[in-house]
């Protein structure tokens, strides 16, 4: 973990979230969006971090975003922006072509493409067939949950913005 | 007598059941949620009410001195707690705080436990102390930090995070040993520390009570008391924060509950203490 903050935080934050350094400076840690999420994809950070304790946070492994926004909306301190899903930049799908099965020819697996919540825009079918992310791509993680080879890793880009 | 005892006693009744009530509630709340009821939620630091928003003053005073906005929910959040500390006095504290429940058991019990005799928490209100804590604070949020500390030092907020992790995301934060330790400390030392010295929370609604010359405090008619002096007079020790309700005017009365306590106990000796 310590490792990974001197580059920026590795986990994502909820749909909405500004700049991380204005997202901390406004969450007041109530943990209402973790309350008021039905897909439970937010958790309340844990751990020994003093700061960071209570902030949400999102691991797409576990539970991914499905971009309903209810979180966004029910922010009391305006720590998350209630935007339209198309401009969520939580961070930003990475895909593996080595390891996609389409990509190595093995099967069309297409899992990605139909699960993704801006399907069509995020993600698109090159040739039909291959699945490229574009820069749409709001970050949310539903295509490395649902990703049978584990070809996509979610990296948190909004920290770079 | 009698009679006046037993309705006398009800202030600590009313008391009981009402912190009892609000300790449960964040309890029931998380769980509540994970059943996708979501009418109430949130925890001490800002709650949501079925839409009614509710907030501590002071992480609203926080992000707002930081961030340089206004947010309408938060305000109103936050001027509800403090309209309640003008009116009534600091009851927060003593009928709704959480935190403020456990170490109040916690006297009770160090009182059955060690006997009647009480170490004096002395004649300084410890105000000072809290308003270090509370600028200390604040200085290193908008300095140093990026999220607000003070939220921290919340023990309620902590109390009802605690039940958020455990029912949210099952798990159980190593804060409810932090919590526990403050507890027993008061316990061995039979004195409310934290209520007393340090709880940054309470500083702006003790603020908030010192602006209304009117509002609910107890008051003293010393032609009627016929209690022990100092110390053994039973409104003394029936405080738990430690205070002479008789000489609450020297500055000791910003420490001051209006817990009913000294009420209950004077109400058997004179009725020499009223809430005014």
């Amino acid at each position: 973990m310590d490792t990974d903050q001197k580059k920026g935080p590795a986990f994502l934050r909820p749909p909405g979230a500004r700049t991380e350094e204005e997202f901390l400076a406004r969450c007041l840690q109530c943990g209402q969006c973790a309350q008021v999420c039905i897909f439970d994809c937010i958790h309340m950070h844990t751990g020994f971090n003093f700061f960071l304790s209570g902030t949400p946070v999102i691991n797409p492994v576990d539970a991914p975003c499905h971009l309903c926004m209810r979180c966004s909306a029910i922010c009391p301190s305006d720590a998350l922006h209630d935007i339209p899903i198309e401009q969520v930049r939580m961070g930003f799908a990475r895909l593996d072509r080595e390891k996609c099965y389409t990509w190595k020819g093995l099967i069309i697996c297409r899992s990605c493409f139909e699960r993704c919540p801006l399907k069509g825009t995020a993600i698109v079918l090159d040739r039909g067939e291959y699945p490229v992310i574009t820069d749409q791509c709001a970050g949310c993680g539903v295509c490395e949950h649902v990703c049978p080879q584990s070809a996509i890793l979610t990296i948190p880009t909004r920290f770079v913005e | 007598m009698v009679k006046n005892k037993k309705k006398k006693s009800r202030i600590r009744r009313y008391r009981r059941t009402t912190q009892m009530a609000v300790a449960l509630t964040f309890v029931l709340v998380p769980w509540l949620n994970t059943k996708q009821i979501n009418l109430v939620h949130g925890n001490f630091l800002c709650f949501n009410l079925a839409s009614i928003p509710l907030a501590d003053p002071l992480a609203v005073l926080q992000i707002m001195v930081k961030n340089g906005y206004l947010s309408q929910d938060l305000i109103i959040g936050a001027l509800i707690a403090l309209g309640i500390a003008f009116c009534l006095g600091t009851v927060f504290c003593s009928w709704i705080c959480p935190y403020g429940l456990l170490s109040d058991l916690g006297q009770t019990v160090a009182g059955k436990w060690q006997g009647k005799q009480r170490g004096r928490a002395g004649n300084r209100s410890g105000f000072l102390l809290k308003l270090s804590v509370f600028f200390l604070g604040f200085a290193g949020f908008l300095v140093f930090s990026t999220t607000p500390v003070l939220n921290q030092l919340s023990l309620p907020a902590w109390y009802s995070r605690i039940f958020q992790f455990i029912f949210v995301q099952g798990f159980l934060s190593v804060a409810i040993w932090v919590l526990l330790l403050v507890l027993a400390t008061e316990v061995v030392f039979r004195q409310r520390f934290w209520c007393r010295y340090i709880c940054p929370q309470s500083v702006l609604l003790i603020l908030a009570k010192q602006l209304n010359p009117r509002r609910l405090k107890v008051g003293f008619d010393p032609g009627r008391c016929m209690g022990a002096k100092g110390d053994k007079s039973p409104c003394a020790r029936s405080c738990n924060l430690g205070l002479d309700p008789k000489r609450l005017d020297h500055g000791l009365e910003t420490v001051c509950t209006n817990c009913g306590n000294c009420i209950t106990a004077c109400s058997n000796c004179g009725k020499a203490l009223t809430s005014i």
